[in-house]
């Protein structure tokens, strides 16, 4: 029988085990995006995809990009209480979406003349990677910098120059390539890019005006009006509205429309292509759920194949090359998966991430859980088999971390003074996961459950607002019992994690 | 060009055959808006709003702002269409209108969108689809604000009140 001093402790620890908490592939997910975020500079390891020259839709800007979205959804609705999981890394994506190696291509793809935009010619070729088009590079760093404004309350990319996109070359050039902008004037460049082109959007390649693409960008400035009160992302949304009315964001027999050729004013959308309905079903939930949610069960029965176990698998698209080899890749099961994630479609969820789980070769590796890179297209049975990194690495981890309506919560702006002002986890050393980071209000406890990524760590936690309203009580179930430390309004707590810990902090 | 169109220039030439450059509206707050005599459904809301808010500003507004209505289909909206447009619905807008490069150099400046369209319901066979935006520059000609077409008057009335405290 307890007595009355265990039973005062282990309620605390029994409410904590009763909230929600990251199970182990989602914890596995999320520690992949972690652990390729902390790679050294310039290190693509286990990133590099099928095709060079991040000519696909699986480049490095996608990967860097997703796995941001992936981190800022899975902090707001899944860890609230532990920004210091996420602000690191987040930094650390945008530190890598600013290498040439991410954005060069554009030197070569902003001179067009490809099989899409032969008409123009060959047009200049442009080093600055946000200057003109490139909005599939551009609406990427602006709603990253900007989200992570939103995310963490921190001015770092507001300061003059924090977005410079340079090339330091030692053998070539005399230094001079150094395009700099920051959020805001970076945002407002994208805006009146914008206003310039009616709305319809800011082009891809030289002429190639991709409604997935030009999604993100109102994302950012939607985070943009989240911050600084204006009204960007409604000006671009009732614009975007009218500018595709001429075109159809729908095609007519039902399916999302890819793009519009600016200077012919002509819509080309190819006819199997699950990729496009599902990636921009996963953006555009943002702001127009309900189009969204009427379309999705139309597309996954459509582009879906059955497969053994209960599991789903998704037609992929088959692109040509130049010398019509097939580029075939897993992206349209990765964005079916995470548009099935978004508007709450459990069964589909659960039935595409077991195809890939049974299917597709997962790894376990430092903590990681995910899907190694395969060229193979099908295995002996005709089911689907290849695997790409930006599907591997990040789209089937955000469709397992993210919730329904996720990313459209995260767009109506869900973070309050209080949040900002409330107890929570500001940085903790490395090898920890995270599984529940939650501060109740009502209750005045903050719960965390903790277990380290490989045998026993040292451990440092470091809580802001943390003493404003007394020190709190530490609860937990650890071997060791934590040493604590104090300064200003940040409690610093050590001790050596050998197992799975909870931990409630009770003012 | 990055931003908002900081100081925005053209040379064009009035609804009254006279030429206009943006010099010749140093002084007055201007209310800018792009649009076309023949376009049947923005324009005319726009006009309308944008008249009403002109109004409500009363002679403070009229004192102090000169409202301008550039022309983007310059093929058809000679400085007599112009006239005979806006004097019978919005009488106070200024037109603007010009060659063909010189509302190309005004659009360029202002960072407006226009593009000629087929449309079979239109006498001529197109209408042109534009940037459904209303510029607010101060009195040296700079860029203050602008208003989307979503823009709601009261809004506006609200806006422009604060830049003419702070001018």
């Amino acid at each position: 029988m307890a007595t009355n001093a265990e039973s005062s402790i282990a309620a605390p620890l029994k409410w904590a085990a009763s909230l929600p908490e990251l199970d182990d592939l989602q914890v596995g997910a999320l520690r992949r995006m972690l652990n390729l975020a902390g790679q050294l500079p310039d290190d693509w390891s286990g990133m590099q995809g099928p095709t060079t020259m991040q000519e696909d839709f699986g480049g490095l800007r996608f990967q860097l990009a997703y796995m941001s979205y992936a981190l800022a959804l899975t902090h707001v609705h899944r860890l609230p209480a532990a920004p210091g999981l996420f602000k690191r890394p987040f930094e650390q994506l945008i530190e890598k979406m600013l290498s040439p190696d991410v954005w060069a291509y554009w030197h070569y793809v902003s001179t067009g003349n490809g099989p899409i935009n032969r008409n123009q010619g060959e047009l200049p070729a442009q080093w600055n990677p946000v200057g003109k088009d490139n909005i599939m590079y551009s609406a990427y760093i602006q709603s990253m910098a900007l989200m992570y404004r939103y995310l963490f309350r921190d001015v770092r990319y507001a300061k003059e120059g924090a977005l410079t996109f340079a090339v330091q070359a030692m053998f070539w050039g005399d230094g001079s390539l150094r395009f700099s902008y920051d959020e805001r004037s970076l945002n407002e460049h994208l805006y009146w890019a914008m206003v310039e082109r009616g709305f319809l959007g800011i082009a891809c390649e030289p002429n190639c005006v991709f409604q997935i693409c030009n999604q993100p960008a109102i994302i950012g400035f939607r985070m943009h009006d989240l911050v600084y009160g204006t009204s960007h992302a409604k000006d671009v949304m009732d614009g975007y509205d009218k500018a595709w009315a001429d075109f159809g964001v729908v095609t007519a027999d039902g399916h999302f429309n890819m793009m519009v050729m600016e200077k012919e004013r002509v819509v080309v959308t190819p006819p199997e292509a699950p990729w496009v309905d599902f990636w921009l079903a996963a953006l555009m939930h943002a702001w127009k759920p309900a189009l969204v949610e009427e379309r999705f069960p139309v597309h996954i029965a459509q582009w879906s194949v059955a497969a053994p176990h209960d599991t789903l698998w998704i037609r992929p698209a088959v692109q040509r090359k130049l010398d019509m080899s097939p580029v075939i890749s897993a992206r349209d099961h990765g964005w079916a998966a995470v548009a099935a994630a978004e508007v709450g479609d459990e069964e589909t969820l659960t039935r595409l991430l077991g195809y890939a789980d049974r299917f597709m070769n997962p790894v376990r590796e430092n903590g990681a859980y995910y899907y190694p890179r395969r060229d193979e297209h099908f295995d002996a049975q005709g089911r689907l088999s290849v695997m790409d990194p930006h599907t591997g690495n990040v789209l089937l981890g955000y469709a397992r971390l993210n919730v329904k309506d996720g990313l459209r919560k995260l767009f109506e702006g869900p973070l309050s003074d209080a949040h900002f002002a409330a107890p929570a986890l500001a940085s903790l050393s490395k090898g920890i996961n995270v599984r529940r980071a939650t501060y109740d209000a009502g209750r005045r406890m903050l719960a965390l459950a903790l277990d380290p990524v490989a045998g026993a760590a040292d451990v440092v936690l470091v809580f802001d607002n943390a003493v404003q309203a007394g020190m709190p009580e530490i609860i937990h179930d650890a071997a060791d019992t934590p040493r604590v430390i104090v300064a200003g309004d940040q409690l610093e707590m050590r001790f050596n994690m050998s197992r799975r810990t909870s931990l409630v902090l009770a003012w | 060009m990055v931003g908002a169109p900081g100081h925005p220039v053209f040379t064009l030439t009035d609804h009254f055959g006279k030429q206009a450059t943006e010099k010749d509206f140093h002084g007055w707050f201007q209310l800018v808006y792009f649009g076309f005599t023949s376009c049947r459904v923005v324009c005319p809301r726009a006009l309308t709003k944008l008249s009403g808010v002109l109004e409500t500003l009363g002679d403070e507004g009229a004192r102090r702002i000169k409202p301008l209505y550039i022309t983007v289909d310059p093929a058809r909206d000679t400085p007599q269409a112009m006239k005979t447009f806006l004097e019978t619905g919005y009488p106070r807008f200024l037109g603007l209108t010009g060659p063909e490069q010189a509302i190309e150099e005004a659009k360029t400046s202002f960072r407006v969108f226009a593009q000629r369209k087929s449309d079979p319901a239109d006498p001529d066979g197109y209408q042109i689809a534009h940037t459904a935006i209303a510029y607010f520059l101060d009195p040296g000609g700079n860029y203050l604000d602008h208003f989307p077409d979503a823009t709601e008057a009261g809004r506006i009335i609200e806006r422009i009140r604060g830049h003419l405290a702070k001018g």
